[in-house]
């Protein structure tokens, strides 16, 4: 603290002295601090995928012995009991959601490339910004050890609907649930956890505005900088919002089930012998503030991906982003509609149906801004010059695969095509297009883009491509048919899937389902090893390795010390200058361009 | 790999999900066939929605895939973009009208804006005749789009109380039913009151949902436990149970032109069985009608299905309901 010595000190170069523990693990420096989000949201990647993969084990041999883990369930003939089931896909979504795609996009993504790519030597609010990292670890501790507690780890579904995950003994009977085994003390820590995450994403969201607003370099005005900032901002402002109404339910959820008040809970509700006394509370209540939260949080995971593919697109294609403007106000139009169509997810739930009609409405508007978006990327390619190293397959089979999930999303918000397909596989399809095949791709497609910038090596390229080769394929083998199964009407979050009329015909597909992922699963080994193995010996990588325009790159040193620059750039121009110059094929934001700047240069 | 080989991959991928779909009526990987009047409209939407989709799925993927090949670059970064790049062929003509860049984004706003609320406004009539409690408690059914056609005047009323991990369902008397199909006038108001007031006489089944064809329904649905959600996928119903509500849903299975009928009396298991196609009067998949809860409800959710009897006349209805209404009071007594 005292190596402070005057505010000029702090600037720039005045870290030599730091320790170790200071600058790699309580570092203020915000690309380290992203570096520390990409790490655990790795980790949680490869839980959440292991999780994932006994449930698609569990789908296509439901009658099979689990490998591997079968031994802890011998008084049940090696197979996994339903409760356990029910713990296998609730902690994929919440691992993958809370612990993955958000801390990946807004954690990892956003803390290395906002001060970067504006210009600024590093967050408004280093210390917050620390805090923002480390708040997760309470998380990290609660969801790892909800896993070994009696009931096991939550069970009630990542959106964690009361009473089923609400319901609570009376006071003094401890903290199982009479609903069901892991919504006892498993409920009460994944709770717990979600608060520490949510804290931890306030903090992150209130610092990436006030950077934002607050610190771009000189000349950076609002509309020249690069998309990813852009989406950095509104993300941070949906976060921003809707953060506090999901924390309230939490708390709520918190209290109704260790000190037994019933903001969820009505009267009569009874669960075998067992008679819950209290009342007055409504379970739509909780719907209602869960979904005002995570609808946005959807918009939360993938608006920052857009935002890095479409700066990855136009540095590939050489070309300017196509519809600049217009990108920026169809991420504000996701953004704003995102607000006022949470209703979608309730059309069955018993809320009133005249409401479902004005949700609807909403709803199937947000695909106009998603299509937009889709025709700009594919302006930006028009007449470029696709150099198509692995960032770039990662982004093209982003702008690919969204186009499904996003069309596949207008099929559920309409209401009554919504009655059949509603809670079945469809919906399964279209998120996991939606957050695995788009989210994840632009987050691969960030790793492999950035990894120069924070290691200061390249990964290898080949390598890269055949990861994304088989990624591809595999991908859509796992989730595709999806579609079909949910069709054919086959139910999310059963374990058995013969047990129903309809449901047994699917069981062909299930198998091509679980065997492809089961590939897809191993196949990320090649991501693995190509990340530490360049992590180590990949070869150095120069400044500007993909002879980019935007500013992280404009850096002193491959990788820049805290502070980043070495004097503060001065932009003359927006992100986009590419293939407009005749010989000269880019024109970094740092460069006046010799007065010959071409029009989309704003 | 070659550079435009990345097309390909993309275009074969792409391609494979396109056939895979196209073919699924054609293989059986498709909803259900539809029993009940209203299945008709939803999959009608369903259909309308897959085609613009697909339309689009389709420009879109082969425009993506077309610019993949046609501007692949030799990946040298440092090449510089030719001024003269030209229209691919085919949209040579286009040429000229695509010039102006605000044109064009103002074209594709527009169009998919004026389709998009196509899609959104076809949506809303269906809805509300499925699910709006002022299309569907009327007095005269025959304001009602998808019972008018039977020409009934009252619904048949069924009470489903859902519960870990099956359904209850709540008939009224023999006696009480008789009255009302005699009497529809003199009694609406027992009617009306039949889903919140429980009576001695009525008549208790786990499980088995019977209807006849070609008579509205109106099901009140609650729950006393968790939230589950009741679910008819081949009358395309779906509703959640919420724990201190009486939600109320309607719907008709399919009359004696369409046949829903799908149970028989078995005089040697000496109950009614479903799962029998009309026609053949055998054992049919096609004809199980489940009811398999869709909203996550505990450890026994997957095997919390009940099963639709469709009969085929409302005489076939009240000889099992008598059947069960002894069956009840022989374990019950009288009441």
């Amino acid at each position: 603290m005292d190596s402070h010595a005057s505010p000029s000190a702090t600037h720039a170069h005045a870290h030599p002295e730091l320790s170790f523990i200071r600058k790699y693990i309580f570092s203020e420096d915000h690309k380290i601090i992203g570096i520390q989000f990409l790490f655990t949201s790795i980790i949680f990647l490869g839980l959440g995928g292991i999780l994932a993969l006994l449930v698609r084990i569990q789908l296509a041999w439901p009658h099979a012995e689990i490998p591997i883990i079968s031994g802890y369930f011998a008084d049940n003939g090696g197979r996994i009991p339903e409760s356990f089931y029910n713990m296998l896909f609730t902690m994929h979504a919440s691992v993958m959601i809370f612990f993955v795609i958000i801390p990946f996009l807004t954690g990892a993504f956003g803390n290395f490339t906002i001060p970067l790519m504006i210009g600024a030597p590093d967050m408004a609010f280093p210390k917050l910004n620390m805090m923002s990292y480390w708040v997760l670890w309470p998380a990290f501790v609660l969801i790892s050890f909800s896993f070994f507690v009696d009931g096991g780890a939550a069970s009630s579904g990542w959106t964690a609907y009361p009473t089923l995950a609400s319901l609570g003994m009376p006071a003094g009977q401890g903290f199982h649930s009479p609903a069901a085994p892991g919504s006892g003390h498993g409920q009460i820590l994944w709770l717990l956890a979600l608060l520490c995450v949510g804290v931890g994403s306030m903090m992150g969201s209130v610092n990436y505005i006030t950077t934002i607003i607050n610190m771009r370099a000189p000349g950076m005005t609002l509309y020249r900088m690069p998309m990813t900032i852009w989406a950095m901002f509104i993300t941070a402002i949906l976060q921003a919002f809707a953060l506090p109404v999901l924390t309230v339910a939490l708390f709520f959820q918190v209290l109704d089930k260790t000190l037994g008040t019933t903001f969820f809970l009505p009267d009569m509700v009874t669960i075998g012998n067992y008679g819950v006394d209290a009342g007055g509370g409504q379970p739509l209540l909780w719907q209602h503030l869960f979904w005002f939260y995570s609808h946005p949080a959807v918009y939360i995971m993938i608006l920052p991906a857009m935002g890095m593919v479409s700066d990855i697109i136009a540095t590939f294609s050489r070309r300017p982003l196509f519809g600049y403007r217009a990108m920026i106000y169809s991420i504000a139009g996701i953004a704003g509609l995102g607000f006022i169509v949470w209703g979608h997810h309730m059309f069955q739930s018993g809320m009133d149906p005249r409401l479902g009609t004005g949700f609807m409405i909403a709803t199937i508007m947000i695909a106009l801004p998603s299509a937009v978006k889709v025709f700009n990327w594919l302006g930006t390619i028009f007449r470029g010059n696709l150099q198509f190293t692995t960032p770039m397959l990662f982004a093209l089979g982003f702008v690919s695969l969204f186009i499904i999930g996003g069309l596949s999303g207008i099929f559920m918000a309409a209401t009554p095509v919504d009655i059949y397909i509603h809670d079945t596989y469809f919906i399964v399809a279209h998120i996991h297009y939606v957050l695995f095949a788009s989210s994840l791709f632009g987050i691969f497609a960030g790793i492999y883009y950035w990894f120069p910038k924070m290691f200061g090596r390249m990964m290898n390229d080949n390598v890269g491509k055949v990861h994304f080769f088989l990624t591809f394929i595999f991908g859509n083998c796992t989730f595709f048919p999806m579609h079909m199964v949910g069709v054919m009407g086959l139910r999310r979050r059963i374990p058995d899937i013969t047990a129903g009329a309809l449901e047994t015909n699917t069981l062909g597909l299930n198998e091509f389902m679980s065997v492809s992922a089961l590939i897809l699963g191993t196949v990320q080994f090649i991501f693995l090893a190509n990340f530490f193995y360049s992590l180590f010996f990949g070869p150095r990588a120069t400044r500007n390795p993909w002879n980019s325009n935007t500013l992280e790159w404009m850096t002193g040193d491959p990788v820049p010390g805290h502070g980043n620059f070495d004097q503060v750039p001065n932009v003359f121009h927006g992100p986009y200058v590419y293939g407009e110059m005749g010989e000269k094929d880019s024109c970094p934001q740092t460069e006046k361009g010799d007065g010959v700047l071409p029009l989309s240069s704003h | 790999m070659g550079n435009k080989a990345w097309s390909i991959v993309f275009g074969v991928v792409m391609l494979a999900c396109f056939v895979g779909f196209a073919i699924s009526p054609f293989v059986g990987w498709w909803r259900p066939e539809g029993r009940s009047t209203h299945s008709d409209d939803v999959d009608f939407l369903f259909d309308v929605i897959l085609y613009i989709t697909a339309f689009f799925f389709v420009l879109t993927e082969a425009i993506l895939v077309a610019f993949m090949w046609k501007y692949a670059g030799t990946g040298d970064m440092k090449h510089p973009v030719s001024e003269k790049a030209e229209f691919p062929g085919m949209m040579k003509p286009l040429a000229n009208l695509l010039h102006d860049q605000h044109r064009v984004e103002l074209a594709w706003t527009f169009i998919p804006a004026v389709i998009l609320l196509y899609i959104a406004f076809a949506q809303v009539e269906t809805w509300a005749n499925i699910k709006y409690a002022s299309r569907n408690q009327v007095e005269d059914l025959s304001k009602n789009p998808y019972a008018a056609a039977t020409g009934k005047a009252l619904h048949h009323q069924i009470a489903v109380s859902a519960r870990q991990f099956e359904w209850r369902m709540r008939y009224p008397s023999s006696a009480r039913l008789k009255k009302w199909l005699a009497e529809p006038g003199e009694s609406k108001s027992d009617h009306r009151s039949f889903g919140k007031v429980p009576q001695a006489d009525d008549v208790l089944v786990v499980n088995e949902l019977h209807v006849w064809q070609g008579y509205p329904v109106n099901v009140h649905l609650s729950t006393r436990d968790v939230i589950h959600s009741f679910n008819l996928p081949n009358f395309r119903v779906k509703q959640d149970a919420l724990p201190g509500k009486l939600i109320p849903l309607w719907f008709t299975p399919k009359g004696s032109k369409d046949k829903s009928h799908n149970c028989v009396w078995d005089q040697t298991k000496n109950r009614y069985v479903d799962g029998i196609n009309p026609d053949t009067g055998k054992h049919d998949p096609a004809f199980i009608y489940d009811i398999p809860c869709a909203e996550l409800c505990g450890w026994g959710h997957y095997r919390m299905i009940g099963r639709v009897f469709v009969h085929k006349d409302q005489a076939q209805f009240q000889d099992w309901l008598a059947k069960a209404e002894s069956y009840h009071r022989q374990r019950t007594g009288d009441r």
